[in-house]
C-alpha cells in the first residue's frame, strides 16, 4: 500500500508474478508426483510406500 | 490518462504481458515451431565449440567446473534460504529482514553469475543429451522466471519500504514462491545428472 491506502504497482506485480509462478510449479510437481505414482502401480500392481521387491 | 497508468502501473503490466506471451507462444504452437531449429545449435555446442570441446575432452576439467557450478549453487541456496526463511519468521528472527535482504543480496547476484556461467560449460558438454531432456528445459524456464522474479520483483518490493509497512501475506506469498523457484532449478539440475 502506498501512502493514499492504493495497493502500488510493486505489490501488485509480487503477487501476480508470484501467484502465477507458484501455481505453475505446484502443477508441475503434482503432475510428476502423479505420473510417480502412475509407474510405481504400473510396476508393482498398487502404491504403497517402500513397496520396491528388490529391497524386501 | 493512458500515460499515467502506464508510467504508474509499469511493472505489473510487464508481468501481465510477459504472461499474455507466454500464453500466446503456447497456444500458436511457436515453441514447437522453434524447438527443432535448436537442434544444430546444441550439436554445434557440444561438438565445434571451444567450451563443448574442453567439456568433451578433459574430464577433470569437466569435474571442475561442475564443482564450481554446485558450490554456486549451494552459496545461492544458502542466501535464498537465508532470506526466505527469515521472511517467514522461522530463523535469524533477531535480525531485522531488511538487514538480510540488502546484505545477501551481492552475495546472490555473484553466485547466480557464477552458477549461469559454469552451467553454460556444463551444459555444452553434454549438449547433444540435454537438447531431448523435458527437465532441463524445464530448469532453464523456472531460472530465467526465477531470475527475473527476484532480480525485478522480489528484491525492489523488500527493498522499497520497511517490511512492517508490506502487507505480511505478500512477504509469505513471495518467500514460499522464491524457495520453491530455487527448489526446483536445484532438484531438475540433479534430475538432468540422473537422466
Amino acid at each position: 500500500m502506498n501512502e493514499n491506502g492504493k495497493i502500488d504497482d510493486k505489490t501488485i506485480a509480487a503477487l501476480s508474478s508470484a501467484a502465477i509462478i507458484l501455481g505453475g510449479l505446484l502443477y508441475y510437481w503434482i503432475g510428476e508426483g502423479q505420473s510417480t505414482v502412475e509407474l510405481l502401480e504400473l510396476a508393482y500392481g498398487s502404491f504403497k510406500f517402500f513397496n520396491n521387491p528388490l529391497v524386501f | 490518462m493512458l500515460g499515467s497508468i502506464l508510467s504508474q502501473y509499469a511493472r505489473s503490466l510487464a508481468v501481465l504481458a510477459i504472461f499474455l506471451l507466454m500464453v500466446l507462444v503456447e497456444v500458436l504452437d511457436i515453441r514447437d515451431a522453434i524447438y527443432p531449429g535448436l537442434e544444430s545449435f546444441f550439436n554445434w555446442m557440444n561438438q565445434s565449440s571451444w567450451i563443448g570441446v574442453i567439456g568433451t575432452t578433459y574430464g577433470s576439467v569437466y569435474a571442475t567446473v561442475e564443482a564450481l557450478h554446485l558450490l554456486s549453487m549451494a552459496v545461492l541456496g544458502g542466501t535464498v534460504l537465508a532470506t526466505d526463511l527469515r521472511l517467514l519468521g522461522i530463523i535469524f528472527k533477531d535480525v531485522p529482514s531488511e538487514t538480510l535482504v540488502t546484505g545477501t543480496h551481492k552475495c546472490f547476484g555473484w553466485a547466480l553469475l557464477m552458477a549461469i556461467l559454469t552451467g553454460i560449460f556444463c551444459a555444452a558438454g553434454v549438449a547433444n543429451k540435454v537438447y531431448f531432456m523435458e527437465v532441463f528445459w524445464i530448469k532453464m524456464l523456472v531460472l530465467i522466471a526465477g531470475s527475473c522474479f527476484m532480480l525485478f520483483i522480489k528484491q525492489p518490493l523488500l527493498t522499497s519500504r520497511p517490511h512492517t509497512q508490506i502487507n505480511p501475506w505478500t512477504i509469505r506469498l513471495v518467500a514460499v514462491t522464491s524457495m520453491l523457484i530455487w527448489f526446483t532449478v536445484a532438484a531438475n539440475g540433479r534430475w538432468i545428472g540422473f537422466s
